[in-house]
């Protein structure tokens, strides 16, 4: 494996691998609903593995990996043509780390930089809920961010498969219920915080002096952040500016593509044909939103193969599993790089991710109410 | 109302708007420093475990809203798809797709509402901030609500999907400026109110801040007025036949500008002015509208039939309607109070309404009959001057009558109707009307007749324009008729005018066939046989005649020997022929069986005196001459 499939299989274990971290960290807010003691007693379970060692690591680089490789997607995509999903998943993805990095920042340096910093959660509701409440609306949004772009991915994925069949009614529940009931312990534990801290003088005279060490390094951090912020910025902007640069580079080789049922579509050098029908409106069934995954957007090349890229790695797996025939290509994959070309589009427009599932069942499930209707 | 009231009034209205604006003008000088204090005390309000706690509630509904919406989208994306990739092959068609799309959309739309506020129920918000969610949550259920009406009816993305008559280019425009408007309107529809509600109570604030934004929604769509509908909608060529009157930008524009006025100078009615225009601009509207639903694709300006025209009569009254309703809603009338308090007013305008509803039926009724009507009269109007006339001529007579008999009739029905319903007791003037009937009926018996007689012959099929037909001492082609008589013209000119009572029976010369008998005398040594050979060919030549031939529906041929005369034997033929044909072709005949005759030896008879004995050739010749003048006297002895 290797190529495009490697990068996208490597951006899916990575999305994993932070999805699971973050549904162990929203479980443990929920326990909250039950008390504070019990949210710092599954601390350990939970969230704790994360933040060191072997843990830590993998949480650091499925970090890294998903970030740069969402990076790489936007920089090597051909087109804006985007999806109401893609665009809903793509800018939530990148508002999430200036977001996240104070949370994150706070957490990792706290320690360091203040010896003797307990972080656990009652110290940090304490912040949230009386010292500083801009951070815990800042956290709310994470949350919202981060979880919905959680959630596009993963159903994007799971949808396709044949198993979603069977676990398609649980996941989608769960998919909600943790995030609901994270924030309800959020808020159930807040309110117990704040009662403890009116309560409990010796308990917020230990908070006080805990957000007293953080505030003498409040300035370095932020300032540490801001930089943060800002080359995280630049590295977005340079690979739009990348996309920019192929977009631009190739808008003077206009070609155009001829489809069944006499559509026509016209586009630039380099555009996929599935790019070619959605820059012109050109009903195109694409389930994936062309990423290679559903094979919903195959054509039959009926003149001008030679124009096309030679199908890659992906592509030909793809392929295989929805026993195409001879001839067909992935419109999404393939590549338009001349003039001449004539496809037939095998699906409807309006397939689904049934037909993603079981492409071979899918075709006869079409022809079943005729048959009915004839008999 | 006298002038003297007019004027009273006019300085009430004067006075009013003059208060408004110093309100305003106080509002906007105040709005800042109130919009500060405002904003402190919301920071303050927020930074607070109270503030985080509505926070997370709120995020928490959210995340319920979009967890119903989601699922209701995995069952139906797949017909929302299906809807989207179907091809509209009429804008009738995309109008259906289009209702099922929005019921698809605004599904999802209401049940994410639905779930939010439902769920909402269940939190202890902190004061205040429950009214705040709801409001937050109709204004999101308001704009995305208006964003799936103005997708669907201007479909920027699927030309063959649009609902409305505009070009792609100025489609996707026009959405987004109509989406600006909206967000600026439902700005200053549901935030100022809750700026009013707020812990500070910032009346300054909100004013200005509904100022704000209902003047830049305005600007939004006076300017809009003029950037889509500047130019008159382009035709197909010339062949447009109305002129197009001014452009539309020009009303609509008056209208924002005439709204906006309004509800500068008195905000009570706004809504209602508002309500005004919308129908109005809509009236301008309705008739491209509804004719481009029944625009066929090969012939955009062709005839377009009955059903249009009754839609569009049928929308504008739904339209007037609706407005009306709508802005009693707006001006907060209680209608129900209103109809039991049975005030003359309400009573008139009840009644009123039913005079239209009436107005309405009776003009649907005309249309289909009149469009129905003009649309057979175009079908069988281009005959040729000299064609025979088809059996459809009859139709041609009887359709202007059935029209004018239509409208009179719907008229009376109408006007009667119409008094009944505004409460006027009719029956006196129908027992009138009754008695004046049969008066008149007795005293123009004639008349009567004629007109019944005449609708029969019409039923009868007895005569049709351009026949030939005699009845007693009358004779001549049908000109044409009137209700109550027929006009004749002779062959050699005169024009007679017969009441139908006194036609009687009609002899008609211009049906189907006509036979013509043609007798000729030949002499007795003749031979017969060879005679009907040469009567045979001539009438095969005739019939092969490129003239004359279409005409003959059986040829010429000898039916026999009449009779065995003095000095002739009588030949007799027959031909058949359409009607008015029959003399050219005898004519034709004649000259050619003369020829033919005299080529074969065949002679016609005539009388001859055969003279024996004597020696005097004069002498035999003179008797015979008596003899012949004895048998045949001349006629003018």
């Amino acid at each position: 494996m290797h190529g495009e499939a490697l990068v996208r299989n490597v951006r899916l274990v990575s999305g994993l691998v932070l999805l699971t971290f973050v549904t162990c960290h929203l479980a443990n807010l929920a326990i909250g609903l039950h008390s504070l003691a019990a949210m710092e007693a599954w601390r350990a379970t939970l969230t704790s593995p994360w933040t060191r060692g072997a843990g830590l690591w993998l949480l650091a680089s499925a970090g890294t990996v998903h970030l740069a490789l969402g990076l790489y997607a936007v920089a090597a995509r051909r087109s804006l043509v985007l999806s109401a999903t893609d665009v809903a998943q793509l800018s939530l993805g990148l508002a999430i780390p200036p977001m996240l990095i104070a949370h994150v920042i706070a957490l990792a340096t706290a320690n360091a930089v203040s010896p003797g910093f307990a972080s656990n959660y009652g110290q940090i509701q304490a912040v949230y809920w009386s010292f500083a409440p801009v951070y815990a609306f800042l956290q709310l949004f994470v949350v919202v961010v981060v979880w919905m772009h959680g959630a596009i991915g993963l159903y994007s994925w799971l949808v396709l498969k044949p198993v979603w069949r069977r676990i398609g009614g649980l996941v989608l529940p769960v998919l909600f219920a943790v995030p609901i009931l994270a924030l309800l312990g959020f808020a159930q534990s807040g309110q117990e915080v704040l009662d403890k801290l009116a309560n409990d003088p010796a308990w917020k005279a230990m908070i006080l002096e805990n957000v007293g060490k953080i505030a003498k390094v409040t300035r370095e951090l932020a300032e540490f952040q801001s930089r943060a912020i800002w080359g995280y910025a630049a590295t977005v902007l340079a690979a739009f500016a990348i996309l920019a640069v192929r977009i631009l580079r190739h808008r003077a080789k206009p070609l155009s593509v001829a489809y069944d049922g006499g559509a026509r579509a016209g586009g630039r050098y380099g555009l996929s044909i599935l790019e070619f029908s959605l820059l012109n409106d050109v009903p195109h069934a694409h389930v994936c939103s062309g990423r290679g995954r559903c094979g919903t957007c195959r054509v039959r090349v009926d003149a001008g193969a030679d124009q096309l890229s030679a199908p890659a790695e992906l592509e030909r797996d793809t392929l295989a599993r929805v026993d195409a025939g001879p001839g067909e290509r992935l419109a999404c994959q393939a590549l338009v790089r001349g003039d001449g070309l004539q496809v037939t589009r095998l699906l409807p427009a309006f397939a689904d991710a049934s037909a993603a599932r079981a492409p071979q069942d899918w075709v006869a499930e079409q022809a079943a109410p005729a048959a009915e209707s004839r008999t | 109302m006298n002038e003297h009231s007019l004027a009273a009034w006019s300085l009430e209205l004067l006075a009013t708007a003059k208060v408004r604006l110093e309100a305003l003008g106080l509002d906007l000088a105040n709005a800042p420093e109130e919009a500060r204090k405002a904003f402190e005390a919301t920071h303050t309000a927020l930074m607070s475990g109270v503030g985080v706690r509505g926070a997370t509630y709120l995020v928490i509904l959210l995340f319920i809203g979009i967890a119903v919406e989601w699922l209701y989208w995995t069952y139906a994306y797949s017909p929302l798809r299906a809807l989207q990739a179907t091809p509209a092959h009429s804008p009738l068609e995309a109008l259906r797709l289009g209702l099922r799309h929005l019921v698809l959309r605004a599904s999802g739309l209401l049940l994410f509402t639905a779930a939010a506020i439902g769920a909402s129920a269940a939190f202890n918000w902190p004061p205040r901030v429950h009214g705040l969610v709801i409001s937050a949550t109709l204004f999101l259920l308001v704009l995305r609500l208006s964003w799936v009406a103005v997708s669907i009816v201007l479909s920027p993305r699927r030309p063959r999907l649009r609902l409305v008559p505009v070009a792609s280019a100025k489609a996707r425009w026009l959405a987004a400026a109509l989406m600006a408007a909206m967000v600026l309107l439902a700005i200053g529809r549901f935030v100022p109110p809750i700026v009013e509600d707020g812990a500070v109570q910032a009346r300054h604030f909100a004013s200005a801040l509904r100022l704000a934004a209902y003047s830049a929604a305005a600007l939004l769509l006076f300017v809009a007025c003029f950037a889509f509908f500047g130019k008159p909608s382009r035709r197909a060529g010339a062949a447009s036949a109305r002129a197009p009157l001014f452009p539309r930008s020009f009303p609509l524009a008056l209208l924002v500008v005439a709204v906006y006025a309004v509800w500068l100078l008195h905000a009570a009615v706004a809504a209602a002015a508002a309500t005004a225009a919308v129908t109005v601009a809509l009236l301008l509207c309705l008739r491209d509208v509804v004719y481009f639903y029944w625009r066929s694709e090969a012939d955009p300006e062709g005839e377009r039939g009955a059903l249009p025209a009754i839609v569009l009569s049928l929308a504008r009254f739904v339209t007037v309607l609706t407005g009306l309703g709508a802005a009693a809603v707006a001006l907060d009338t209680p209608l129900d109070a209103l109809i039991e308090s049975g005030h003359p007013l309400t009573r008139i305008g009840l009644r009123l309404l039913g005079v239209a509803v009436l107005a309405l039926l009776a003009h649907g009724v005309w249309i289909a009959v009149r469009s129905l009507v003009d649309e057979r009269m175009a079908q069988i109007a281009p005959a040729e001057p000299n064609e025979p006339p088809g059996a459809k001529s009859r139709l041609l007579t009887l359709l202007p009558l059935l029209r004018v008999t239509t409208a009179v009739a719907l008229l009376v029905l109408l006007v009667l109707s119409s008094l009944w319903a505004l409460g006027i007791e009719i029956t006196p003037l129908l027992a009138g009307a009754g008695v004046v009937g049969l008066a008149i009926g007795f005293g123009a018996q004639t008349l009567i007749k004629d007109i019944v007689s005449g609708v029969f012959y019409l039923i009868d099929d007895a005569f049709r324009i351009g026949e030939y037909i005699q009845s007693g001492s009358f004779k001549g082609q049908v000109e044409s008729f009137s209700l109550r008589s027929v006009k004749l013209r002779h062959h050699r000119g005169p024009l007679f005018t017969v009441p139908f009572g006194s036609l009687g029976a009609i002899q008609n010369m211009s049906r189907d066939w006509v036979i013509d008998k043609l007798t000729v005398g030949i002499t007795y040594d003749s031979d017969i046989e060879k005679v009907r050979k040469i009567v045979k060919r001539i009438g095969q030549t005739l019939a092969d005649d490129p003239e004359f031939g279409r005409h003959i529906l059986e040829p010429l041929k000898m039916q026999g020997v009449e009779e065995f005369g003095d000095f002739a034997i009588q030949i007799r033929m027959k031909l058949k022929t359409r009607p008015g044909e029959q003399f050219v072709i005898r004519r034709k005949a004649y000259a050619m069986l003369k020829k033919a005759f005299e080529e074969n030896g065949v002679k016609f008879a005539f009388p001859t005196v055969q003279l024996a004995g004597g020696t005097e050739p004069g002498a035999a010749a003179a008797a015979a001459a008596r003899q012949v003048l004895a048998r045949d006297p001349p006629p003018a002895a």
